[in-house]
């Protein structure tokens, strides 16, 4: 400009040229990236370059002389002239060097937005207004995108339950919605710009970071989506925990993170205390389990006394006393005896749950086998001819699949009253499960009983028909249960029963029995 | 000579069961009752009231004992150059493996599981004796 300023002064403009400020002037305008068009105070338009020509679709001879206007038809022109407030040098001091974004008007009639810069040119003929014009279609078409992005996106923001934080790969925090303000006990100013660790000091902010062993994409990518449980920390100090969930937001400004943050205090709680109830809850079942064990265990030496005492006490007093005493010393020993099989049944009952040994891979078929070998004189005893298909293997605790069939079996053969028990074992597969029964041709059971003959001590019949304590079909339901399965019953009075029960079947690859 | 045998058993019930099955089958036995470890340990080292005591042929021991249980009485004696020919057998209550195990390792010369019928226990005793106390030979006395 100072080469301007230091020129001669410039003679009057002519109403169509001015060849001497074309020739002074022409190839620094010509140089300049925008269309440049030099107005006087007017609003006439005295020199333009080519992009000028070429921004507004005129040749240079059409627009020189005119009124600006023509081609930008508001805004420019008015700036130009002083008005009652102010003088012509207000008014262009007040303009230069600002960018104003108007409307420019091509010949063909179509708008277009621009951006305006001033600049003042001394001349003889007073000052005239240099504007450089640059045509920011794209750039409004940009920023109006970007806003539409932005209105979009602060609607789904703020439209989150969740407090959201939108932060840059530096750690600040670049976007947050209203729920995050309240969460952290910020206003919005307070937070925007600010480190990302304000607010989750820490856990978050490392993880936008790339280290040695990861690019910043990667270390991106791996937090992406998972639900990272942090401490969160509001204004006043206070801390509660978090689960945030992160996930990359492509921007102008690069890749950002965007983070769904949730106040999982409740949620802590809530896990707390159930955490507590199920610890209560295994301690107080592990105590009733022990308690269970450790009675009968106590309870059977004191009562080992009674019953060897009054056995003793039978065989060697029996006839030397009166028939009134022998009765009572029967009485005491028989219910001793009674009591003692009762604990033993509870004893075993207990052990089911805390002796038990972990699954594995058996044949049911050899646990069939053991279980008729222990069973062997009440086999022999009642004639009984026991039947079976083959067999699966199974996953089971082998002592409870044994204990399993010995007290089936040994049901099947004792409940019993005409000729000899016929039992036949056999198992069915539906693909999930095994289902092994235990058939007999015994006395069968009334269909409102199936439930209760799972019960502890529950027993159908009188003592000097059947003998037993009822604990039998009580273990087997636990040791199914145990194992995960089920057991029922199918009978009906007089035509005998069959006892089922079912067990996840295992792949033959997952089961090799090693020998 | 009648055989000596050292009962260890803390329930006055359980000594005179057994002694009273023993009965029946060898009334000639003399025996001996320790209710605790230490009364065991003070009879077989001649200790305090137990000056005067025989040296037993054969000793009963249960495990669960007061003062100083069982296994501790086992461990004694069989680290005892004059006591550890002494055959002992145990006679418990207990069946468990971690008991029978750790008996045999301290050299308890048999693990016996008190039964809980009479009868059953009767039976037992009847084998001890006809074992232990009849077919065995046992060392002869050393002062």
């Amino acid at each position: 400009m100072n080469s301007v300023r230091a020129a001669d002064p410039i003679p009057a403009a002519t109403c169509d040229t001015n060849p001497q400020l074309e020739g002074r002037y022409r190839g620094l305008l010509e140089a300049a990236p925008d269309a440049m068009v030099v107005a006087d105070q007017g609003g006439e338009i005295v020199l333009l370059n080519l992009q000028a020509e070429r921004q507004f679709g005129y040749r240079r001879d059409e627009l020189l002389g005119q009124p600006v206007t023509n081609i930008i038809p508001e805004g420019f022109a008015e700036r130009l002239i002083a008005d009652d407030l102010r003088s012509t040098e207000d008014a262009l001091a007040q303009q230069i060097g600002t960018g104003i974004e108007l409307i420019g008007l091509r010949k063909d009639g179509s708008r277009f937005p621009i951006e305006l810069m001033l600049s003042p040119l001394e001349t003889a003929e007073g000052t005239l207004v240099t504007a450089a014009i640059r045509n920011i279609s794209l750039r409004k078409a940009a920023e109006k995108h970007l806003d539409e992005m932005e209105g979009k996106y602060c609607g789904l923001l703020e439209a989150a339950p969740d407090a959201m934080v939108v932060v840059n790969q530096d750690g600040d925090i670049v976007l947050l919605n209203l729920q995050a303000e309240k969460r952290f006990g910020y206003r919005r100013d307070e937070l925007l710009g600010q480190k990302v660790t304000n607010i989750i000091p820490q856990g978050f902010a490392e993880r936008l970071v790339a280290d040695e062993l990861r690019s910043a994409k990667d270390a991106e990518e791996q937090q992406i989506g998972t639900g990272i449980e942090l401490i969160a920390l509001r204004k006043d100090g206070t801390e509660f925990p978090i689960e945030i969930m992160l996930s990359p937001l492509e921007s102008a400004e690069g890749i950002l993170v965007t983070a769904a943050i949730r106040d999982i205090c409740v949620r802590k709680k809530a896990e707390a205390h159930l955490l507590r109830k199920v610890e209560e809850l295994n301690r107080s079942n592990e105590e009733l389990a022990q308690f269970a064990y450790i009675a009968s265990h106590d309870l059977q030496e004191p009562l080992r006394m009674v019953a060897s005492y009054t056995q003793l006490l039978s065989k060697r007093y029996k006839g030397k006393l009166d028939a009134d005493a022998d009765e009572f010393i029967a009485f005491a020993v028989d219910g001793a005896s009674r009591m003692q099989r009762l604990i033993q049944g509870l004893l075993a009952y207990s052990r089911v749950g805390t002796k038990g040994e972990q699954p594995r891979c058996i044949s049911s078929d050899k646990a069939l086998q053991q279980a008729l070998v222990n069973l062997g004189g009440a086999v022999r005893d009642s004639g009984a001819v026991v039947t079976h298909d083959p067999l699966p293997n199974v996953m089971a605790d082998e002592m409870q699949l044994v204990q399993l069939f010995q007290n089936l079996v040994g049901n099947a053969i004792k409940f019993q009253t005409s000729g000899a028990p016929k039992v036949h074992v056999s198992a069915t597969n539906n693909g999930t499960n095994w289902t092994i029964s235990v058939t007999d041709n015994g006395i069968g059971i009334d269909p409102q009983y199936f439930e209760r003959i799972f019960g502890v001590f529950q027993r159908l019949h009188k003592r000097d028909e059947f003998a037993g304590t009822g604990i039998g079909l009580a273990i087997c339901k636990k040791i199914v249960e145990r194992h995960g399965g089920t057991i029922w019953v199918e009978s009906e009075p007089g035509c005998g029963s069959t006892f089922r029960f079912a067990l996840a079947s295992i792949e033959n690859s997952e089961c090799m029995i090693l020998e | 000579m009648p055989l000596r045998v050292l009962l260890v058993e803390d329930s006055a019930g359980d000594a005179r069961l057994t002694q009273e099955a023993f009965c029946d089958a060898n009334p000639t036995i003399r025996w001996h009752v320790a209710t605790d470890g230490v009364e065991a340990m003070a009879f077989l080292n001649r200790t305090g009231d137990h000056s005067s005591a025989p040296r037993p042929d054969f000793i009963l021991l249960d495990l669960n004992l007061p003062k100083m249980d069982g296994r501790e009485v086992l461990a004694r004696i069989k680290d005892n150059e004059n006591l550890k020919s002494i055959p002992i057998v145990i006679l418990t209550t207990s069946d468990a493996e971690a008991d029978i195990v750790s008996s045999y390792r301290l050299h308890a010369n048999c693990f016996m599981s008190k039964p809980v019928q009479l009868e059953d226990f009767e039976t037992l005793v009847n084998s001890i004796n006809d074992f232990w106390l009849t077919r065995v030979k046992l060392p002869q006395q050393v002062q």
